[in-house]
């Protein structure tokens, strides 16, 4: 395993990994709407250095942080043509009958910044919080849905366990691919569809070994007698303390004076 | 083929908390035809290394070279160089992707660019090689195999390439008892027939003793013994010190030395521990 990922949690002490992972749930799912309510200069450069000074809290290794963007890479691109070609405005340069204007150079440039602002939030939270805090912080915030019906301990499980494979997929991909190239398999082709082709030697024993591994996961929660329907107790509890109202109290303080700066605005 | 390692150092997800130091400094010198063993515990190297030389990862530091040429180098040479070396990984079953046992198998000799003719050749031969009927087993599902079969039609996708160099990473772990002597009965004459360089990576003493001529002990990266199967295996401080189990029919030839028989302690293989005691027990009694 040779990068971080977005959702690979990072064992490590800070001030962000001893939070109550339902207070970093909240705060992150606030986190993570803000941008789109904060469209202006001021209000965006308040919440970035929040980001920043949280990113710092939680001595994630900072650069491995920035790599993370790079997974959307793809959609951050297309957002930016998107906004670039359909903003209305003052023309920039005109392509036949399609317009790039000035307008639609920055609207785009400022999705871009805040999709990647959402990415930090998000990877910065599973950093600091294992799969399993994450798990038990969903169920307690989905909590109240569980009286409407939803599975919502159901769903805490398929959550834990979607993240819990997460590294060990990308692993296996890592050795498979190296296997297949020791085979003289060219996983580098320059032509596209040839590229799509070459990868079929790789991801066919992912999807095969994938649900093996889910089999095996299914009996061995079998086999200690693991019934979704059942109410579990728990080994850890959930005890919120000062720092975590603090930390709370933090988030919508900033939040507000985003929110309040784009007013002004 | 000449494999040199020269100071190799390999480091695991450089510059995040993830970290790790795999290889540190390994130095090693491989000839044509020998027969190599690479022998440490869980999390010594011994993978990592292999596939250096394999020419799959590029060192952090250090050097691999393959006949003088770089194995991780992008050149035709390289690449020339990188094809005569074959490298099974462990459990090489996980990465069985096709229809058939056949297109399996062709897969790597196809990749060499080969004529029909040539692969159907090669398919053949590998899956006798192996074991494997080529007439019933050509136009299975290898996903229908057992996992012993499975484990053959792998291996024999990598002798497909007719490697100078064959590199085969614990290729009988999770097999029975039988597989495994079988396999290994295998490996010996396919080594014995081709004069090809063969590196077997294992943590199995017994397994090493039966097919290597020459033993190398990494620890945390390191290497800290490397010389003749006899003398390596036979050296219970040194494989303790290198957190491994010492051969049992060494264990009891030192008992049995301590208790005051005249016997020699470097027998690795318990049918030459039997000849060992039983020529001691026939000095005792006067018998020649």
């Amino acid at each position: 395993m040779n990068m971080l990922l977005p959702g690979m949690y990072v064992a490590a002490d800070s001030a962000l990994h001893r939070l109550d992972p339902r207070v970093k749930m909240g705060g992150a799912l606030l986190l993570m709407a803000l941008p789109f309510a904060a469209q202006s200069l001021g209000s965006t450069l308040l919440f970035s250095v929040f980001v920043a000074t949280v990113a710092l809290l939680s001595n994630a290794p900072l650069l491995a942080l920035l790599r993370t963007l790079r997974t959307v890479l793809w959609i951050g691109c297309f957002m930016f043509f998107f906004y670039l070609f359909t903003t209305p405005g003052q023309p920039l340069v005109a392509l036949g009958g399609i317009g790039v204007t000035w307008e639609g150079l920055l609207a785009g440039a400022m999705q871009i910044y805040r999709l990647c602002l959402l990415v930090i939030v998000a990877s910065l939270l599973t950093f600091t919080t294992s799969p399993a805090q994450l798990a038990h912080g969903l169920e307690a915030l989905l909590g109240p849905l569980g009286r409407v019906g939803l599975p919502v301990r159901e769903l805490a499980m398929v959550l834990t366990i979607a993240l819990r494979f997460v590294p060990t997929l990308f692993g296996e991909v890592e050795k498979i691919t190296r296997a297949q190239q020791a085979r003289g398999a060219d996983l580098r082709s320059r032509r596209p569809w040839q590229r799509v082709r070459s990868w079929g030697p790789v991801f066919v024993p992912i999807f095969v070994s994938a649900f093996r591994r889910a089999e095996e996961l299914a009996t061995a929660m079998e086999a200690r007698g693991f019934r979704g329907a059942q109410r579990r107790t728990r080994l850890v509890q959930l005890h919120l303390t000062r720092r975590d109202l603090a930390a709370s109290l933090v988030v919508l303080v900033v939040s507000l004076a985003v929110l309040g700066l784009e007013r002004l605005a | 083929m000449l494999i040199r390692v020269e100071d190799l150092t390999y480091t695991y997800a450089p510059g995040t908390p993830l970290e790790r130091a795999a290889l540190r400094g390994v130095s090693v010198e491989i000839g044509p035809g020998e027969r190599v063993g690479i022998l440490g515990r869980t999390g010594s190297g011994k993978s990592t290394l292999v596939q250096h030389l394999a020419g799959l990862l590029e060192p952090t530091a250090g050097r691999v070279w393959l006949n003088d040429v770089a194995a991780h180098g992008r050149t035709a040479a390289a690449r020339a160089q990188r094809r005569r070396v074959g490298l099974a990984f462990q459990y090489p079953e996980d990465q069985i992707f096709e229809r058939t046992v056949f297109r399996e198998v062709a897969f790597g000799p196809r990749n060499l660019g080969l004529e029909e003719a040539e692969i159907v050749t090669r398919v053949r031969w590998a899956l006798e090689m192996v074991g494997l009927h080529p007439a019933e087993m050509e136009e299975r599902v290898p996903f229908t195999l057992s996992g012993g079969e499975m484990r053959r039609v792998a291996l024999a996708g990598i002798l497909g390439l007719r490697p100078e160099v064959l590199i085969l990473d614990e290729p009988t772990a999770g097999l029975d008892p039988r597989g495994r002597r079988e396999l290994l009965a295998r490996v010996r004459d396919w080594q014995e027939e081709t004069g090809l360089t063969l590196i077997l990576v294992s943590h199995d003493l017994d397994e090493l003793a039966r097919v290597v001529e020459r033993v190398v002990v990494l620890e945390g990266g390191r290497v800290v013994a490397d010389g003749p199967a006899r003398r390596v295996l036979s050296d219970g401080q040194l494989l303790r010190a290198a957190g491994l189990d010492v051969p049992q029919p060494v264990l009891l030839l030192q008992a049995l030395r301590e208790a005051g028989w005249e016997v020699r302690t470097d027998r690795l293989l318990p049918e030459e521990a039997v000849a060992e005691i039983a020529q001691a027990r026939g000095l005792l009694e006067g018998r020649p």
